[in-house]
């Protein structure tokens, strides 16, 4: 029964990693991200090769449950980290944009005006040569 | 005129275009020496256009950004183009320009760095719900609180600044609530503020957007986001000249 799960878990952790590397490779997928998965993909690919030994034996220990749910929770712990991550990474997105449409806004609006006015002489100069 | 300040009046607005003309129109009749600046906030009429006929500057914005992203991006257009004083007045046409004077002689006699136009002190007649005044009134006193100072109105958004908080709105201000929590970081800011009574009429058009469950819902997210107000850091205030 041990044998299937860990082959399950032992799968499922290395098709990640591939995952999470032919997308590095390709660029679709930053560094900055994708540390927090290699890391989870490799934890339980740990797992799964020695599940009598290591972390999760000593894991089982001081929970007190089975190895199947100890990798389930700990899969768990690691996905909770990259969301919280994607969180912060959401919210300094939306302030850059937030900033990026202010700027836009003062710099069209400045444009325009310097089109109605016509350009200054000094400046207009400069562009011609 | 050397004297005379550089008064900007910023007018956020988001499809505004059955108010937003008459308000400007009116800022320019009652304080013919200020430029009007209509901060359009993305929207899907015709604000922009209606706006710019009546002689307003308008900063078109690309897209919604929420009113405190707007009132930012106002204050970032008063800092730049050196304006001693900026007034924000809401488009929907519940602040009445013609009480602008009031806010610029208490920001000029009381000395302080915000002015903001409170329905509740003196002889008020501004009618609203008992469940609007009773959420009006926790504010209130839990802001008043905080800053250690009363504020009866929190939540109005009819003010005047000066250069020192035109700068600090310039780099920092509140996205969520903003009018409530901009009380909380001039405090901590150390800048000085006050309230006028004004008068307030009910808006030209449209209900409250608050209705009376949402008002609960409301209210508690805005209690939250003063709650974490407190535990902010301080902006640090840039020294000009």
């Amino acid at each position: 029964m041990l044998i299937k799960i860990q082959i399950i878990v032992g799968v499922l952790s290395i098709v990640l990693l591939l995952i999470t590397f032919e997308l590095i490779r390709k660029k679709r997928l930053r560094e900055e991200y994708a540390i927090l998965w290699l890391f989870t993909g490799g934890v339980v690919l740990v797992f799964s090769l020695w599940p009598e030994y290591l972390l999760s034996q000593f894991f089982v220990r001081i929970t007190g449950i089975f190895y199947l749910s100890a990798v389930v929770l700990i899969a768990f712990f690691f996905l909770l980290l990259i969301v919280f991550h994607f969180s912060v990474v959401i919210s300094k997105l939306t302030s850059q944009n937030k900033e990026l449409a202010q700027q836009y806004a003062l710099l069209a609006l400045e444009l325009n005006e310097l089109k109605k006015n016509g350009f200054p002489p000094a400046q207009a100069s400069s562009i011609n040569v | 005129m050397e004297f005379m300040k550089k008064i900007l009046v910023i007018i956020p607005a988001y499809n505004e275009e059955g108010s937003v003309g008459k308000v400007a129109e009116e800022v320019y009749t009652h304080l013919s020496q200020a430029e009007v600046l209509v901060v359009n906030d993305g929207s899907t009429d015709l604000t922009s256009e209606i706006a710019k006929s009546k002689g307003a500057i308008v900063l078109d914005l690309p897209f919604n950004l929420g009113i405190g992203g707007a009132m930012q991006a106002g204050y970032q257009y008063a800092k730049e183009k050196g304006y001693d004083i900026a007034i924000q007045v809401d488009a929907d046409g519940q602040h009445d320009p013609k009480e602008i004077g009031k806010l610029l002689k208490a920001l000029e006699e009381k000395k302080i760095d915000m002015a903001i136009g409170s329905r509740f002190i003196g002889d008020s007649e501004y009618k609203s719900s008992i469940m609007r005044r009773i959420g009006i009134a926790i504010f209130s006193g839990v802001i008043s609180m905080i800053v250690r100072q009363k504020i009866t109105d929190p939540t109005s958004g009819f003010r005047a600044s000066n250069r020192k908080a035109i700068q600090l709105f310039a780099s920092d201000y509140p996205q969520d609530y903003p009018e409530p929590e901009v009380v909380i970081l001039l405090h901590q800011c150390h800048l000085k503020m006050g309230e006028v009574p004004v008068g307030m009429s009910e808006r030209y058009s449209g209900e409250s957007s608050i209705t009376k469950i949402k008002s609960i819902y409301y209210m508690i997210k805005v209690l939250l986001a003063i709650f974490v107000d407190c535990f902010k850091k301080p902006p640090l205030l840039e020294q000009e000249r």
